[in-house]
């Protein structure tokens, strides 16, 4: 059992779309290890998405948020707090809900205490004024690891969850949601925000649109939004597509040319209670804000396989084509002399 | 052989933040107050049922269409859809004209489980009035004093249960009641809602008590409460016309039913744990809901310090539902001037619409399609029964 420690900045920041317009965030900043005294350098550094925070089955995480403050903002004293999404048998005190316990005032610390059980994929956001907070970008990625991958027997080899059939080579994050630049524009100028007029115009990957979605990853012209959404593969590797849709909308989203065995909803592997297989074929995956859901493929024919929103008005950027919800697969053939995946594979 | 008698009427639906909505509800009695949801109908699997509608209102006809039930019928007949003299569809099923009209309908209850009751006329805008209610039906051998017969679909379908609590959801577009309210038009591809709704109420009054006198229209409360280990029935039903992914906090749900189908095949289970549930319109969905805590107590501390009260957030709202102590039944420190409405230091865990604007009233975070599920150290046997 090892721990994890970590430390999260609360703060603002901007991002940038391929259009080239920026837009007022807030967000979560890693200054795990960074000295008391330069913690505030991070101010309006806000990253979309929020840093990836990863965990062992059975790990103790102490996971630090320390409220920055919002430069751009002044005037807004908001609390933070860091909800678990879908953590299993969860206290109030961490679970981020501000109504049900407590948040996290300005240039306070709170340390939340998880010791995940149960593997799989789950998100994390503030909980505080969640409307306003998850829209401004509140929103990160988390995976807990499962305790297959420490036997001997299996040293060296990824697996989703506690079955050798979830077994993968590459993992990759398709994590969902839109920008109401309106909305965004309305909190940085301070004025107020009726949320039932919520109509979003960008439409992001991993915290990016199309055709930025298919760049690097820390690109130096994407300071604040590190995460790249192209997939890549060699043929014939195992490919885990964790989906999570943390957005307010419900997407349908497609690979066309690739099936994906999808084998666990909510971080639960689709199992029945007496061990029924419930795992299922979709060539379209339909996700709701809150759900996660992870999906195999084994890398097809080399080729780039474009994955997008089926809810075609969202590939789009403020209404221009093409853009928003795309992102490609990019599967290559094996380099020469490689040796096949796994034994006993046959291309 | 049961008999459920319903009057259509009017009256202003209450909102948090001071709106009073004018709708159209089912009462359970002439002189009872229409209400929404319509009153809780709870009949017995194989059961006969009756149900005699009298529409009090002078608008419009109305009728009753019974999701999930086979061979409905009325005196004349099986139910079949109505039209006006033109020819234009006005009803599915067969209606009670307006001033006092009745209608009667006919089935028997063949399957367990949750079901939605709604109008089958003019739907579009009888249901989004708040035309809507659900019909449970209890399996043959159901018995709540033997445990193993204190179930959803039966002895031996896994769906043993402790407490019920039945969740509705749905919209409101207050444009659309003031146009009913007025007899003037509206264009349902315009409809936009302020207020989401569940058991009728929206945030925070679904976490209060049922049958309050200053709700007289909104009797169900829609406060989840339980002790740890208990298992919880939580029947959820999507009057609306949007569907909603519903994220109970503090722990996943077993889905074991939808439509009032028990997720199984034969003897192959195929129920599922999930943590956002998407109930889509129309749709029921039958959770059982468990949450057994992490052994935290004043004995075996939480591995890390709370911070001094100065040094939190509490309250925010001006409220707060923390006992102000990180374990089950201990009540500790709150600041001062903030009003605490926890008590015995119960856990809450709040149960939202993860699209966040359906968490608001009219833009206004808290609201809306919200509420708690309570899980108390201790709890009367009575509370989440269903009559």
């Amino acid at each position: 059992m090892a721990q994890v420690r970590k430390r999260l900045g609360a703060t603002d920041g901007k991002i940038r779309m391929p259009d080239g317009s920026e837009h007022y965030i807030f967000g979560f900043v890693d200054i795990t290890g960074v000295p008391d005294d330069r913690i505030f350098d991070f101010r309006g550094k806000a990253q979309l998405l929020s840093p990836l925070i990863e965990a062992y089955q059975g790990d103790e995480v102490f996971l630090t948020l320390t409220n920055l403050g919002m430069p751009g903002r002044p005037d807004l004293d908001d609390g933070h707090t860091i909800h678990w999404h879908g953590f299993p048998n969860q206290i109030p005190v961490w679970d981020g809900v501000p109504e049900a316990s407590m948040s996290v005032p300005v240039a306070r610390d709170l340390t939340y205490y998880y010791r995940p059980l149960d593997p799989g994929t789950y998100m994390y956001h503030c909980h505080f004024e969640p409307v306003e907070h998850i829209q401004m970008g509140m929103v990160g990625p988390l995976i807990v690891r499962p305790e297959l991958e420490k036997r001997p027997q299996y040293a060296r080899r990824r697996f989703a969850y506690n079955y050798a059939w979830t077994e993968f080579d590459r993992e990759f994050l398709v994590f969902l949601t839109e920008l109401d630049s309106t909305a965004h524009r309305m909190v940085e100028e301070a004025q107020p925000y009726d949320w039932t007029e919520y109509r979003p115009d960008y439409f992001l990957i991993n915290g990016r649109a199309y055709p930025d979605t298919v760049r690097r990853e820390h690109e130096s012209e994407l300071p604040f939004q590190p995460y790249s959404a192209r997939i890549n593969a060699y043929r014939g590797e195992r490919v885990l597509l964790r989906f999570v849709n943390l957005g307010f909308q419900q997407h349908s989203v497609q690979v066309p040319g690739i099936s994906l065995t999808v084998i666990a909803r909510d971080a639960q592997v689709l199992r029945g209670t007496a061990g029924e297989d419930l795992i299922f074929e979709r060539d379209t995956v339909y996700i709701a804000p809150g759900e996660t859901l992870d999906a195999l493929f084994t890398a097809p024919v080399p080729g780039t396989y474009p994955l997008y929103c089926r809810n075609l008005h969202r590939i789009t950027n403020a209404g221009a084509p093409m853009g928003g919800m795309i992102t490609e697969v990019v599967v290559r053939p094996r380099p020469l002399g490689c040796p096949p995946v796994r034994e006993g594979e046959n291309e | 052989m049961r008999t459920i008698n319903l009057w259509v009427k009017d009256g202003y639906l209450s909102t948090p933040d001071g709106n009073s909505i004018y709708f159209w509800g089912f009462a359970a009695s002439p002189d009872a107050p229409a209400q929404v949801p319509g009153p809780h109908l709870v009949v017995n699997q194989g059961e006969d049922v009756t149900v005699n509608l009298v529409n009090q209102t002078g608008a419009e006809p109305v009728s009753i269409f019974f999701n999930g039930q086979r061979g409905v019928r009325t005196e004349a007949g099986p139910v079949r859809p109505q039209y006006d003299a033109q020819g234009r569809l006005v009803s599915f099923v067969d209606h009670a004209e307006p001033g006092g009209g009745t209608i009667s309908y006919s089935f028997r209850a063949e399957r367990p489980g949750t079901y939605l009751y709604e109008s089958g006329t003019n739907p579009h805008k009888q249901i989004l009035m708040g035309l809507y209610g659900v019909l449970v039906v209890r399996p043959l051998d159901f018995d709540r004093s033997v445990p193993g017969l204190k179930t959803a679909y039966g002895a031996g379908s896994g769906t043993e249960f402790d407490r019920e609590y039945v969740l509705v959801t749905g919209e409101i577009d207050p444009v659309l009641n003031a146009a009913a309210e007025r007899g003037q038009p509206y264009r349902i591809s315009k409809f936009r809602p302020r207020y989401w709704t569940l058991n009728g109420r929206c945030a925070p009054d679904t976490m209060l008590g049922d049958s309050l006198p200053h709700l007289p229209h909104q009797p169900y409360g829609a406060m989840v409460m339980a002790q740890p280990g208990e298992r919880v029935l939580i029947r959820l039903a999507g009057a609306g016309i949007d569907n909603h992914p519903l994220h109970p906090h503090g722990n996943y749900s077993r889905v074991v039913a939808i439509d009032g189908s028990l997720l199984r095949n034969g003897v192959g289970d195929r129920s599922y744990h999930k943590f956002t549930v998407l109930l889509g319109a129309g749709q029921t969905c039958d959770l059982i809901f468990r949450w057994t805590g992490l052994g935290y107590t004043p004995a075996n501390p939480v591995p890390v310090p709370l911070p001094n009260r100065r040094n939190m957030g509490v309250g925010d709202l001006g409220f707060t539902m923390w006992s102000g102590s990180p374990y089950l039944g201990v009540k500790g420190d709150i600041p001062v001037g903030v009003v605490s409405f926890n008590e015995m230091g119960e856990y809450n865990f709040m149960l939202h619409a993860h699209e966040e604007q359906k968490i608001t009233n009219w833009g206004e975070f808290p609201g809306g399609l919200m509420t708690m599920i309570a899980i108390y150290p201790s709890l009367p046997p009575e509370a989440g029964s269903l009559s």
